[in-house]
């Protein structure tokens, strides 16, 4: 068969081939069975949203924070999402970072968002998309990823606006940027509530534009006691005092905060030298001495860690108790929270830190008790 | 957070430069390289071509390859471009530079420069009783024990330095102390940067029964009884796991997990599974219970150096099998969590 195609001088058997023939043959059988196995590989997993789902929460203010922006895996993001639901969580914070997508030449890569946003409307989830992250293009050389001047401010309104427009009906909010009143957040320079406030100017009304419907959020304000001129920020509620003072009232519709317990009970006092659970009542006094009654706070992050060692740690069974008192304490008390969200819901990998201790599932999808409490919590056992 | 995560990397690429492979020191030229593989042939051997051979020298008035080009500059005298020279050049070139970035790393000087200090810096994080911890009076637990044994045989003095627990990688990236010795895990994915001993204390989970309960040896046997935990621990994720593949396996979660082993003390229980260091502390306190010799998970405790501190390393893992053999690695164990 193989002589066949051979040319006539080497297919004659009187002539003596440069290498036998046999040689030739085994050879390609095993081209032959490479090329075979090469293709008897399994196709590529296909994933679809599946049809849609409803949450069903006897506590519409439960929500988790994800992390799916590191999240390569389809199936990953599906399941972290089915999780969520099965939790009772109506809602989900997402990070969706500037940098990871948009193009210097305006192009933009949709589909790491597009992945996350279809399977989240698929689980019946209400996204509250957090912005941020300069891309390099957008920023000053040497400059870090969340350094944004007011030079960018147009070029991240036109980023957040086509984002607003795209996700039509399966967005529910927008958080402009992270803790602005934290240096490090701000491009490690010094947190300004002006500055901030500018770019709130620029970016609501971009986004109303391209979808009325999306609620503006600003903040989120990190909780802080850091003086005026600090290295490291502003204290919150001096920094929103200031950003009233500045005109922000008018330029977004809820408040972004944060609000972690550390060590301190669900239900301890809240005071200005403290930071506790309850420091959300400190906020919302600023808000109503500005005449900001309507406007509603969303915790976009929050919870207790439950490291054996991290001094800023509380024991798991605490850490549970104190989870459900929260959210049984916001809902009784605090008519003006619409939702709160815990720091995290999973990280695709472990961080080997005191970080691991604040999700409420493994990267492996193991379901945590503090997860299963929460379950029973929302009505879902 | 975020910010010391910045100037640990930059304190890395710091680090980086030092350990930097000097082509100063190993300086070799090109064309001495080109004339050996050169010499090893003949002129007229089949391993060279003549120029007018060389395809990228056909072209008249082509300009030669760059690495011609270095060919002749080296070699002008001789009239031939030696193909298979520049073949030998660039597979001795390859060589040479994996040989060089394999094994020739910077001199490791780092057990000679704690030598001559005399002292070697122990960084901990004194707020984790039984293994460290500083009342007020001086630090004092099992890894404090420990250095000082450590030191005591490599002939040391020994310093402890003070960090947060989330500092206590960035303090020894930047050469603050010699060692870490806090009750450190094992973490795979640091390794880039530090090497760890040999573990001294597996800090896993483990399975606490009566003293008289011969039955029960590992989870599986668990099939029908009482398993008390610490909710929400890892003990308690644990064994929710397990639930699912020891049959009417009954988990019974309590505040604490010293509640949970008076659990299994009272017989309301009929095991405890808790982190080894909980464990072993109540049985230190408490009659008529034991623990199985199998740990349930691991979670190995290490020292953990800089990884370019090698020989350092090799000494540290060295005293810790000779306190090993000694039994008096089993000696400080003993004094602080009981048998």
């Amino acid at each position: 068969m193989v002589g066949r195609f051979l040319p006539d001088r080497l297919a004659s058997p009187n002539v003596t081939l440069p290498f036998p023939k046999l040689q030739f043959r085994s050879g390609l059988r095993l081209l032959l069975l490479i090329t075979l196995i090469s293709l008897m590989q399994p196709a590529p997993l296909l994933i679809v949203p599946g049809p849609p789902q409803t949450v069903h929460t006897s506590h519409a203010i439960v929500g988790v924070h994800t992390r799916l922006t590191d999240e390569v895996e389809e199936w990953k993001i599906q399941r972290s999402l089915e999780m969520v639901r099965q939790m009772g969580s109506p809602w989900i914070v997402e990070l969706f970072p500037w940098a990871y997508y948009h193009a210097a030449d305006g192009g933009i890569a949709w589909e790491h968002p597009d992945m996350v946003m279809e399977h989240a409307h698929a689980q019946g989830l209400k996204v509250i998309a957090r912005l941020g992250l300069t891309p390099g293009w957008a920023r000053p050389p040497d400059t870090p990823l969340n350094y944004l001047d007011a030079d960018a401010y147009d070029d991240f309104a036109d980023f957040a606006a086509q984002f607003a427009a795209r996700y039509r009906g399966k967005l529910a909010a927008i958080i402009v940027g992270n803790e602005p009143n934290l240096n490090y957040e701000w491009g490690y320079r010094q947190a300004t509530a002006v500055d901030y406030v500018d770019l709130l100017k620029v970016m609501y009304p971009a986004i109303k534009a391209a979808n009325p419907d999306v609620l503006v959020l600003g903040g989120a304000l990190a909780p802080t006691l850091e003086p005026a001129g600090s290295p490291w920020g502003l204290n919150d509620l001096e920094y929103l005092d200031q950003m009233y003072a500045a005109g922000a009232a008018d330029y977004f519709d809820g408040l972004a905060v944060h609000s972690y317990g550390l060590t301190f009970p669900a239900l301890a006092e809240p005071g200005p030298d403290i930071l506790n659970f309850r420091r959300v009542e400190l906020v919302r006094d600023v808000m109503l001495r500005h005449n900001d009654a309507d406007s509603k706070i969303y915790i976009t992050e929050f919870g207790w860690n439950d490291h054996p060692r991290w001094t800023l740690a509380v024991r798991p069974g605490q850490r549970i108790q104190n989870t459900l008192d929260a959210f049984t304490y916001a809902e009784q008390n605090w008519p003006y929270v619409e939702m709160i969200a815990i720091w995290a819901f999973r990280f695709p990998a472990p961080t080997k830190s005191f970080m691991d201790y604040y999700t409420l599932v493994t990267p492996e999808f193991v379901a945590k008790p503090i997860y299963t409490e929460l379950q029973r919590f929302t009505g879902n056992e | 957070m975020n910010k010391l995560a910045t100037e640990f990397t930059e304190t890395k690429e710091k680090l980086r430069g030092k350990t930097h492979f000097s082509l100063t020191t190993f300086h070799f030229s090109l064309p001495q390289i080109e004339f050996r593989s050169l010499a090893r042939y003949p002129k007229n051997s089949s391993f060279q071509t003549r120029r007018s051979e060389h395809p990228q020298m056909r072209t008249a008035g082509a300009k030669p390859a760059p690495h011609l080009r270095m060919l002749r500059s080296s070699n002008s005298k001789n009239s031939h471009y030696n193909v298979s020279g520049s073949i030998w050049l660039t597979a001795v070139f390859l060589l040479t530079f994996i040989l060089l970035q394999s094994g020739c790393k910077l001199a490791d000087d780092s057990w000679e420069r704690v030598q001559a200090t005399g002292v070697l810096r122990v960084g901990l994080d004194p707020t984790y009783p039984p293994f460290e911890v500083d009342d007020g009076s001086g630090v004092t637990g099992l890894d404090v024990d420990l250095a000082k044994a450590i030191a005591e045989d490599l002939g040391l003095d020994v310093q402890f330095v003070y960090f947060g627990y989330d500092g206590l990688y960035d303090a020894l990236a930047t050469n603050q102390v010699d060692v870490l010795l806090s009750a450190l895990v094992i973490i795979p994915e640091r390794t880039r940067d530090f090497s760890y001993s040999t573990p001294y204390f597996d800090a896993g989970e483990i399975l606490i029964v009566p003293a008289e309960n011969d039955t029960i040896k590992t989870m599986a046997d668990l099939g029908g009884q009482t398993l008390a935990v610490e909710l929400g621990s890892l003990g308690h994720v644990e064994a929710t796991e397990w639930a699912k593949r020891v049959a009417d396996l009954e988990i019974r979660p309590f505040p604490t997990a010293d509640e949970a082993m008076t659990a299994v003390q009272q017989g309301a229980a009929d095991a405890a599974l808790t982190d080894a260091i909980s464990g072993r502390l109540y049985l230190r306190d408490n009659n008529g219970l034991k623990r199985l010799p199998e740990s349930v998970t691991v979670e190995p405790f290490a020292l953990v150096v800089r990884s370019e501190n090698e020989q350092l390393l090799t000494m540290l893992n060295q005293s810790l099998a000779t306190l090993q053999q000694s039994g008096q690695l089993d000696q400080i164990e003993s004094k602080w969590l009981g048998q």
